[in-house]
């Protein structure tokens, strides 16, 4: 059942109800149309520059550097604009939306990076949000849940399921099908059906385009390797494309969370095989009949059994080493950039750190190299968990 | 161009009434009994879904239904054998298997195919794969003798209508509505429109589903030309409240069948 639209070698495609056809084909046509257009371009960077905060620093970290025993740079979404690179996505999702004359925008959210993003460029484009969002992952992701709904967005809580990720998608495909004459769905990470995995992942293809001409500006030369966290895969993505020509070993961190062994992981790619997800072929945690999988990680964003196409096929090509940290590394990593650069990293950039904190130990990179980090988002929203996590 | 045989089957009536069960709802078991005691109720055809724990296209009632034919171990082999038992004891009772794309996938369209194919199914719809990434698919379907149902929408254009038309050997099944099953019907004046475009372009029976529950809606998509009438969540709902409050679901499915099947002889 190899794909026909929107083909990542083997992976992609279109695998959703007719019912979204007419919806996806004019979409397809607005994106091919708009990323061609350099009046959108324009649009879309004056905007990115003016409310969003771009271009986002560069930051060397030496002190957490000697820890690794590498030289770090970290890339600083955290920084933009809601707190993580979600902003990058939705503002291009947000100007697209308006110009297929769309009223209504509904995203899913995980951590609820993407839903306060989306809820952000609501409010600033005049257009109603709601938000799928699982029950447990609103729970522990309390802070956001109340900026989206300060912007004006509601935020519909889903309870099926392992109540996270996976099942927000679902319920905002179903939102979808019957809304579509109105609304825009703003997927949030570079998954779904053609066109969104080729669209969200240049929308963040700027992470890359600065991360480059920045670290060569700093340093003079591009780094030995380059990391970021994989939940779906959007950060990352981002990161990789502008990187994947030059001699640069890249890693991608999936979220090993508790046990690998028992399923109590993200780990898509390198635990799961090939299967269809929410519109697109790509590895996908299930069950030997094709169910889907549980999956847990103490980052909401990772947590979630698929992964986009475009990293199933740069796995499958050897070009990204796909890499596991837990939750217990992820959240040393945590303390560790907080101490020793007063960085507040996500719990889901948290994992590409202890990457990197570990990877001299592990052999995957010789003390000394330096590493560029994409510090995907900034660690208030886990402010509870983290905590939490100390007690006795 | 029918690959089994489906149109023979369904040529045995001018109309069908088609009751859909998740397979395994509440139980295996169980879930056998109150598919026969449906099609001695009346119903003249069975659409059989495989439970599926992402069903993106289905709405609360048949979500729930998944769920617990999920919980009662009903795998797809399990899902296989109740094929198998339906087939042995209706022979002429069209089957149309209604099956998410992962599922297929993941135990390989080929093997898939012919093991359903065997088990005496007569026709797969799988309501996530669009016209072009099916072809290998209804390839392979034909190849074992299924017969391939296509989805379409209120909204598919008529030029797309005509092509799936063509790649269909079973049956066109129409959307009653652009949302998810058991919604309410709330665009009838666009069913119509589609119905109408159907009939003008389609060579193939027209089936009629999502969001009929009641007899009147039954004998109303005969009346606009549908050959199939489906009823799913209905029934799913009927399942689950029996279940829950101790009574039999055979019994519950049986009557909603019996006041449903008037709508074959209405005229």
């Amino acid at each position: 059942m190899n794909p026909r639209f929107g083909v990542f070698d083997r992976y992609g495609g279109r695998f959703v109800s007719e019912l979204l056809a007419p919806a996806l084909e004019a979409l397809a046509s607005a994106v091919d149309e708009l990323l061609a257009s350099p009046d959108f371009r324009r649009r879309l960077r004056r905007e990115l520059r003016t409310w969003a905060g771009r271009p986002t620093p560069l930051t060397h970290v030496p002190r957490f550097s000697d820890r690794c025993r590498l030289d770090v740079h970290l890339k600083r979404e955290d920084l933009l604009h809601g707190g993580a690179h979600k902003t990058n996505n939705v503002v291009g999702q947000a100007l697209l939306a308006k110009e297929l004359g769309k009223r209504r925008l509904i995203a899913e959210t995980g951590a609820g990076q993407h839903g306060v993003a989306t809820a952000m460029a609501g409010a600033r484009q005049g257009l109603a949000v709601v938000v799928y969002m699982g029950a447990v992952d609103a729970a522990r992701q309390r802070p956001n849940v109340d900026r989206m709904r300060l912007c004006g967005a509601e935020v519909r809580l889903v309870e099926s399921g392992g109540a996270t990720l996976k099942e927000a998608i679902d319920e905002a495909l179903r939102d979808w099908v019957q809304s579509v004459d109105d609304t825009h769905y703003v997927l949030g990470t570079v998954c779904g059906p053609d066109p969104y995995p080729r669209f969200v992942a240049e929308l963040q293809r700027v992470i890359g385009d600065e991360a480059r001409a920045q670290i060569l500006r700093a340093t003079g030369s591009l780094p030995d390797a380059i990391a970021a966290c994989v939940g779906g895969g959007s950060n990352s993505l981002g990161l990789f494309r502008a990187f994947l020509v030059d001699d640069v070993v890249i890693f991608g961190v999936e979220a090993a969370g508790r046990d690998t062994r028992t399923g109590g992981h993200g780990m898509t790619l390198q635990h799961g095989r090939p299967g269809l997800l929410h519109g697109a072929r790509s590895y996908v945690l299930q069950g030997n009949d094709g169910q889907i999988g549980d999956t847990h990680s103490i980052a909401a964003g990772l947590d979630y059994p698929g992964v986009g196409p475009e990293h199933a096929m740069l796995h499958d090509r050897g070009r990204v080493r796909y890499v596991g940290a837990n939750d217990a590394e992820a959240l040393a990593a945590f303390d560790a950039l907080t101490r020793d650069e007063g960085i507040l990293p996500a719990l889901e950039s948290s994992h590409a750190l202890a990457f990197a904190m570990n990877a001299v130990e592990r052999g995957q990179l010789r003390a000394g190299q330096r590493l560029l980090v994409n510090l995907s988002g900034r660690g208030d929203k886990d402010l509870a968990t983290v905590i939490g996590s100390r007690r006795p | 161009m029918s690959a089994g045989l489906l149109q023979q089957e369904l040529r045995s009536r001018a109309r069908h009434l088609s009751a859909f069960f998740v397979l395994g709802d509440p139980t295996p078991r169980i879930s056998l009994d109150v598919m026969l005691a449906a099609v001695d109720a009346g119903a003249t055809m069975l659409e059989l879904g495989l439970p599926y724990n992402a069903p993106c296209a289905d709405g609360p009632a048949i979500q729930a239904a998944s769920r617990r034919a999920l919980a009662a171990g009903t795998t797809t082999d399990v899902a296989l054998e109740l094929v198998a038992i339906l087939r042995d004891a209706r022979p002429e009772l069209p089957l149309n298997l209604l099956v998410y794309a992962n599922l297929v996938h993941s135990r390989g369209p080929r093997e898939f195919c012919r093991d359903f194919a065997t088990a005496g199914a007569s026709s797969l719809l799988v309501p996530d794969v669009l016209l072009e990434e099916g072809e290998e698919l209804r390839a392979i379907c034909l190849d074992h003798g299924l017969d391939s149902v296509q989805l379409v929408g209120p909204r598919t254009p008529t030029p797309r209508l005509a092509a799936i038309d063509a790649a269909c050997t079973g049956f066109l099944y129409l959307a009653a509505l652009q949302g998810v099953t058991g919604s309410d019907p709330d665009h009838a004046g666009e069913t119509q429109g589609a119905m109408q475009r159907l009939r003008e372009v389609c060579a193939n029976p027209i089936c009629l589903g999502f969001g009929l529950r009641s007899v009147d809606d039954v004998a109303r998509a005969f009346a606009s030309g549908a050959r199939i009438a489906v009823v799913g969540s209905e029934l799913a709902r009927t399942i689950g409240e029996a279940s829950a409050s101790g009574r039999d679901p055979r019994d519950a499915v049986a009557a909603r069948c019996r006041a449903l099947a008037v709508a074959l002889t209405a005229s």
